[in-house]
């Protein structure tokens, strides 16, 4: 083949073209720090909670026509694959909501914005605690939207249908045991066949083990963010449930494992449940039951030591080229009652006044009981919040896998602490 | 991949000619209309295959700067229990799944091999699942086919099996896994398929002149014609075996559950590189999985001279 000069210059020119072609990636609308411009905002969560914020995201854009939100949202676990990979990036969005487990990660290398340092953030609406919580080496990286507590979820038809007496209030954690063993051992079963458990394993969520050592009167981490805890501890806390493991009496793995995402819970195979109060919601909307709160099991000192926590933050991200806009978003969805009135108590009971005090719950409904459950509990918030540890989240999905492996008889107590031991020493570092 | 390529199949090679020597603009041009795919190799491929083998010397959690610390991440490897599952795991399905597969393909091959009629129908038929096989709906279905009160435990129920759903049990999901790869047979058979029309009926109407029956054909005859398109297919499969995750990732809801029974290689990979943030560990594993896979490539080829015959080859 022979090209003469017209059409080699053709195929140099094509060749260009594409190479120019798929060079041109991003470019970006350089609005620079002003208030106007796009900017994105990205959460984790379910429809519900997708439907509210579009809805708090229109006030906004209303409220403030210069800003355009761009809006995205993922289930827990992927959310944090996608944010890791922007962050190494240097690409985060610009407001994301930020969990507890993973700020100090973030908070490394800078790559979350301090909010203080914004005017149009205004922080004197919310406790103390919570912007306390929120606040890594002296810098405010993440606002709580919301505050919860653990609570036992109960579900009292299917508690009668077990034919066992509810537990009473002030219950230990042994009295919880035997009550687990005792539904076991009725034998009931529900209309599918499938037996009638009390609870599934608690010892499976790290949170719960803290909020037993928290009672224990043991601080789980040090001031410089190291594990306080020993392997000891973990030995105890793996003890207290294996009567009923050893008994099957709780929600055997193998169910649980097919019924994700949901659970023996939510499919009313399970009596109660430890965890977040701010699930309620969730519950009451995915169950066609009654569904009661209670408190924790009482510790070994008589006291239930219990403690609030961010249930979710808001953050900025340093990267942000509209860090202005971003900080007028995030005290927007913090602050604003409409917004308050929108997200109920699902986001976690607001920890700004302004937004607490927009609650409007009717009765019986899933907000109401948060409420309710949280004024009844107060009595009984008497920790301190334990602020995770740098690696937290990493420990947490170990911990859980771990906790699968011991419930297929996998692995051994020891050798959960073995492992756990080892993850954590690297996940910390 | 171009190492397979130089080796396919029974070509019959022209006779070898002097190489022609090409003009400087031909190659210009040439190269110019490769570039976009340079880029590409360069870019997306070789650079980071070549950071990769950097971070792997490295602690890098994504967040901080990467931080030199030699082959620690190599050493972990060996004492990391879940590691030791990921190879296990990983092994057996290659080492089950990969057979299993090109058997049944093979077999459903040598079925459509006969002229009939709705013959393409037949063959589009088979290969259907291979078409949709991989994408996540399938594996969403075969998820919600394999639990408790699922079809599969129905039938099993039905038949006196007590053996609940699969999904949830460590022992029943790797069955499941290498029944999943065996039903997406497509591909491989219909590389079978083209190898089958390859060989000549003479030699089977010989065969049957000297009285042989259709296993023995199968075995002296089928088998070493087909040892070319058969060693191609085992390399192909086995490494992609090595490389399976989405449908582990999905029915396993990323957990590699029940109890790591699922925990494929290139899973934990992902866990370690993007839920436990260690990415320097996860490239560390990356490269042990490209080392392993090209060392078998290797081993494969250069045991294949003793079992694959290249017909009217001379070598």
């Amino acid at each position: 083949m022979k090209l003469n000069r017209a059409r080699r210059i053709t195929v140099l020119v094509t060749a260009t073209a594409v190479m120019a072609g798929t060079a041109a990636c991003g470019g970006n609308d350089s609005g620079g720090d002003s208030a106007t411009g796009t900017i994105s905002f990205t959460w984790w969560g379910g429809d519900d909670r997708a439907e509210k914020y579009q809805q708090a995201v229109a006030l906004f854009e209303k409220a403030n026509p210069d800003i355009k939100v761009k809006t995205s949202f993922t289930d827990f676990p992927n959310y944090w694959t996608a944010r890791s990979t922007e962050a190494a990036g240097r690409a985060l969005p610009d407001v994301m909501q930020m969990d507890l487990s993973y700020l100090r990660e973030y908070s490394e290398n800078g790559h979350l914005a301090d909010l203080s340092q914004f005017s149009d953030i205004d922080t004197s609406g919310f406790d103390e605690a919570q912007l306390q919580a929120g606040t890594v080496d002296d810098e405010l990286l993440g606002l709580s939207a919301g505050t919860n507590t653990f609570a036992l979820f109960v579900n009292p038809a299917l508690i009668e249908k077990a034919g066992v007496e509810p537990l009473p209030e002030d219950y230990t954690w042994e009295q919880y045991n035997d009550w687990i063993l005792e539904v076991a051992a009725k034998g009931v079963k529900t209309e599918d066949g499938q037996p009638i458990v009390g609870s599934g394993d608690y010892r499976g969520a790290l949170w719960i083990f803290i909020q037993w050592l928290v009672q224990k009167g043991v601080d789980p981490y040090t001031d410089d963010g190291q594990i306080a805890f020993t392997q000891d501890h973990i030995r105890e806390w793996l003890a207290l449930g294996e009567a009923p493991d050893t008994a099957k009496a709780f929600a055997s793995a193998s169910r649980t494992t097919q019924l994700k995402p949901k659970s023996p819970f939510l499919v009313s195979e399970q009596a109660t449940e430890l965890n977040w109060d701010n699930f309620t919601a969730s519950y009451i909307t995915d169950m066609d039951t009654e569904v009661e709160l209670m408190p924790v099991p009482t510790g070994a000192n008589g006291s239930k030591e219990m403690f609030w926590k961010p249930s979710m933050l808001l953050s900025i991200s340093n990267n942000s080229e509209h860090k202005t806009a971003a900080a007028k978003l995030t005290d927007f969805l913090t602050t604003d009652p409409e917004v308050g009135k929108i997200f109920g108590n699902s986001r976690g009971v607001p920890s700004n006044q302004a937004q607490r005090d927009a609650v409007v719950s009717e009765e019986g409904s899933a907000d109401a009981l948060t409420t309710a459950y949280e004024k009844d509990v107060a009595d009984s918030v008497t920790a301190e919040t334990p602020i995770p540890i740098k690696g937290f989240g990493s420990l947490e999905a170990t911990w859980l896998t771990l906790s699968e492996d011991l419930a297929y008889d996998k692995i051994s107590p020891d050798e959960f602490v073995e492992q756990f031991w080892a993850e954590a020493q690297q996940a910390t570092q | 991949m171009s190492v397979i390529e130089a080796s396919a199949p029974a070509q019959e090679s022209p006779p070898t000619r002097r190489p022609r020597r090409w003009k400087r603009h031909d190659v210009l041009a040439g190269y110019g209309f490769l570039t976009p795919w340079l880029i590409g190799f360069f870019a997306l491929t070789a650079g980071p295959m070549l950071v990769s083998l950097y971070l792997s010397f490295t602690k890098y959690n994504l967040f901080g700067a990467p931080e030199w610390i030699g082959p620690d991440n190599y050493q972990l490897l060996l004492d990391d229990p879940k590691f030791h599952q990921a190879v296990k795991v990983t092994l057996t399905y290659v080492v089950i799944g990969t057979p299993v597969k090109l058997a049944a393909a093979l077999a459903i091959a040598m079925l459509l091999n006969n002229s009939r009629r709705g013959q393409g129908f037949y063959r589009s038929l088979f290969y259907a699942p291979s078409l949709i096989g991989a994408s996540v709906s399938i594996a969403i279905v075969w998820r919600a086919m394999f639990i408790d009160g699922g079809i599969v435990d129905r039938i099993g129920s039905g038949s006196g099996l007590d053996w609940g759903g699969w999904v949830g049990n460590p022992d029943l999901i790797m069955p499941m896994f290498v029944l999943l790869t065996t039903w997406q047979f497509g591909a491989p058979m219909v590389i079978f398929l083209a190898g089958l029309k390859q060989v000549p009926a003479e030699l089977y109407e010989a065969a049957a002149v000297d009285g042989a029956g259709p296993w023995r054909k199968f075995v002296s005859i089928t088998v070493p014609m087909l040892s070319p398109v058969i060693f191609f297919n085992l390399l192909l499969e086995s490494v992609h075996a090595f490389q399976v995750f989405g449908s582990a990732y999905i029915i396993s809801n990323g957990t590699g559950g029940p109890a790591g029974s699922s925990l494929f290689y290139t899973l934990y990979l992902y866990q370690r590189g993007f839920q436990d943030f260690r990415m320097g560990y996860a490239s560390a594993m990356a490269w042990v999985l490209v080392l392993v896979v090209g060392l078998l490539t290797f081993v494969m080829f250069r045991t294949s001279n003793a079992w694959v015959h290249y017909g009217g080859d001379s070598r």
